[in-house]
């Protein structure tokens, strides 16, 4: 066969590929989904998880007690976890380091990161509190010396205590500390170091599980159309667009 | 109107009978599991149900199909000589593996242990298809990949090799591998990722070793003994770069705040849903938008309701929870051959054999059971609660899944649907009364990757939620 001809043969299968998509019915895909079966314990579980690492602890409780579901960790370190989070959303933060180390002193002391962004946000709220001279010593004596470790620590530091070289910290270029974002991203950190020290994963499954959905459904898109769910709220089959 | 009726009527079968399903397989998982505990194998598994644990793997060499006289084959199978000088280059002494590699994973993987490169070294390892010609080196035919001691290159359904990795020899242990995500096959080197290459090739591939010049000797291994390179750890790095993809992928925020508390509607987890609510709106931030939002529109139809039952069940409290569904919702139990009553009328029979009293057990029996004898689609499960008087220690018998809490909470979840299927507003009956948003979001996650496998050539991993729930990702 001449090279020519093979070239014309080749790009036609190419096409034939593309195109070939297997369409799957509604009907169809809907017998495929009553063969699945997912078990109600496992369910249960998921929903448990969600609870207990999110921190909802009376409902995990409630949840023990209506579903018979037992959580995999113990409760009574939730209240903890939890109390450590809402001092540092709320600005506390001595007390949330201190309930840190009451939890388990190994916490912050194998993770300078993180016990540098909590004398960080420490430093942040002396600040927000006008309490000049108190951050700034804070800072030299605290801080100056872990930025010696690590040079991205120095960074940050700097750009910490810039805070105070503005009148109008809002609207400057640091201005995004005193967010409450700033609070929020530092109490998840506490949160996820805590849980790992709990040998507990960090995130919920049920969010990945809804990406791993989507990127199954992305998957599938290339070779098959079928009905697709897009709105997560209402789990609604849509039907295939052919 | 009385097509109507009858058309109800046969709804609200479809809700019954489900839930008389979800018991069947777990009569059926418990008996799977009890048979396996006393060590009675032989289960007759259907072919296509096979999974992971279930696939055959290789674990010998093949002496039936092999180049018989260009090869020994050792008694335990497990390595390969070759014995004499070699007089031509269709002399080969190939030997394939006693099965194909198992496809419904991840990850195929096995070894060998070049014990002497003999004259030449001619030593390759690699997969080839069922009818492969047994004199031939894997990688010189179409459809059979190589990785070759003695010059170091892949061959690929040629004569003619390309470039790859190093040459191996007498010490050195080589790995050949199947990667049904990425399509590729993997070769290492004492420990070592060596490379990879496309796998096109459909079909089931056997695990291939070859020797050709006198003196060789190969050791294989299929994992009896531990590699030489950590497969596990490779495995583990493939699928945490699929999850980083995956976990880049953008949901809304409060989604799995609003498919969780869906969820407990729907089954009238009506205290957790409580404090759920109380506690996500005072949580900083607050998770807004969830609550008046609309969505779930039939979840709180007849919460309280629903809660209570569930509680009843749960307590084992049959009389009662059968009492109160007569007293709010007659139509759910005016057939008293209706799935539901046979679901309610067994559970009160378990809970008189969990609690000792066999007696009234046999007498409840002998009142209520009687008009289910006579209905076939019934029989199994009717005769699994009789069979609980069989046992002294019912709990420990093939039958004890009946005692155990999900028993209960299946029977609460069938009471759960048929309220839910009373409600006059529905619009997709049994869509709605039997599924969660959340198990519908399960089974769509479940059958995009069963169908992606489909299509895949029966290849790859399916999706297991139970084996998700006791793997840690982080």
């Amino acid at each position: 066969m001449s090279l020519f001809w093979s070239v014309i043969r080749q790009l036609a299968e190419i096409e034939a590929m593309a195109t070939s998509k297997k369409v799957i019915t509604r009907d169809d895909w809907e017998k495929k989904l009553n063969d699945v079966k997912i078990q109600k314990e496992d369910m249960n579980k998921l929903v448990m998880n969600f609870l207990v690492t999110e921190g909802y602890v009376d409902a995990a409780e409630k949840f023990r007690k209506e579903s018979g579901t037992e959580p995999d960790i113990d409760l009574a370190t939730i209240t903890d976890r939890m109390a450590v989070k809402k001092a540092v959303q709320s600005g506390n933060v001595e007390d949330a380091i201190e309930k840190v180390n009451d939890l388990n002193p190994e916490i912050l002391d194998t993770n300078p990161q993180l016990f540098f962004h909590l004398q960080q946000q420490r430093l942040i709220e002396l600040i927000r509190n006008g309490k000049v001279e108190e951050a700034l010593e804070f800072a030299q004596e605290e801080l100056a010396p872990r930025g010696e470790e690590n040079q991205s620590f120095l960074e940050e530091l700097e750009r910490t205590v810039a805070l105070l070289a503005f009148e109008d910290v809002k609207n400057s270029p640091v201005g995004d500390l005193l967010d409450i974002s700033q609070r929020l991203k530092t109490a998840s950190e506490v949160n996820a170091a805590i849980l790992t020290s709990q040998s507990h994963e960090k995130d919920p499954k049920l969010p990945s599980l809804l990406r791993m959905l989507l990127w199954a459904q992305n998957q599938l898109d290339e070779k098959a159309a079928y009905p697709r769910i897009t709105d997560l709220f209402t789990a609604t089959l849509e039907d295939p667009s052919v | 109107m009385a097509n109507d009726f009858e058309g109800e009527q046969q709804e609200k079968d479809l809700v019954g009978s489900y839930f008389l399903e979800l018991w069947r397989l777990k009569s059926k998982r418990a008996a799977v599991s009890f048979a396996k505990d006393v060590e009675m194998v032989n289960l007759d598994n259907e072919s296509e149900e096979l999974e992971e644990e279930e696939e055959p793997v290789p674990t010998e060499l093949d002496t039936l199909n092999s180049s018989g006289g260009f090869s020994i084959v050792s008694p335990n199978k497990l390595s390969v000589q070759y014995p004499s000088v070699n007089l031509h280059g269709h002399d080969v002494g190939v030997v394939q593996a006693n099965c194909p590699a198992p496809v419904k994973r991840l990850l195929y993987y096995f070894e060998i242990y070049v014990k002497n490169a003999g004259a030449r070294g001619q030593i390759a390892i690699g997969f080839t298809t069922e009818g492969f010609l047994m004199r031939r080196q894997p990688g010189w035919e179409a459809n059979s990949f190589g990785y070759h001691g003695d010059d170091g290159l892949l061959y690929r359904g040629q004569g003619k090799g390309e470039a790859f990795g190093p040459t191996y020899g007498t010490g050195d242990t080589v790995g050949a591998g199947i990667n049904y995500a990425s399509h590729e096959f993997f070769f290492t080197k004492n420990g070592q990722v060596v490379g990879t290459v496309e796998k096109d090739v459909k079909g089931r591939l056997f695990p291939t070793i070859s020797v050709h010049s006198q003196y060789e000797e190969v050791i294989v291994n299929f994992g009896k003994d531990p590699f030489v390179f950590d497969v596990k750890v490779y495995e583990a790095t493939l699928r945490k770069k699929q999850l980083d993809v995956i976990e880049r992928i953008l949901i809304p925020q409060t989604a799995s705040y609003g498919i969780v508390r869906s969820y407990l509607q729907h089954y009238g987890y009506e205290e957790t849903l409580n404090v759920f609510d109380e506690a996500s709106q005072t949580s900083v931030p607050p998770i807004t938008g969830i609550h008046d939002n609309g969505f779930n529109e039939y979840g709180t139809y007849a919460l309280k309701h629903r809660k209570i039952l569930r509680k009843l069940i749960k307590d084992g409290q049959i009389d009662d929870a059968f009492g109160k569904l007569r007293d709010w919702y007659p139509e759910t139990v005016q057939d008293d051959t209706s799935a539901i009553c046979l679901m309610l009328h067994c559970q009160k029979f378990i809970e008189l054999v969990r609690v000792g009293r066999l007696e009234e057990a046999v007498d409840y029996g002998r009142v209520h059971f009687v008009k289910f004898y006579t209905l076939k689609e019934y029989e199994d499960l009717v005769m699994d609660c009789a069979g609980l008087m069989a046992y002294e220690d019912p709990k420990e018998s093939p039958l004890g899944y009946l005692l155990e809490d999900s028993q209960r909470e299946n029977v609460a979840d069938a009471v759960n649907a048929m309220i839910l299927s009373t409600n006059p507003e529905l619009k997709d009956h049994t869509t709605s009364c039997l599924h969660s948003y959340l198990e519908r979001l399960l089974r769509q996650l479940t059958a995009c990757f069963l169908e992606k496998r489909l299509l895949n050539g029966n290849q790859g991993e399916a999706f297991h939620l139970p084996r998700l729930l006791t793997t840690k990702n982080n």
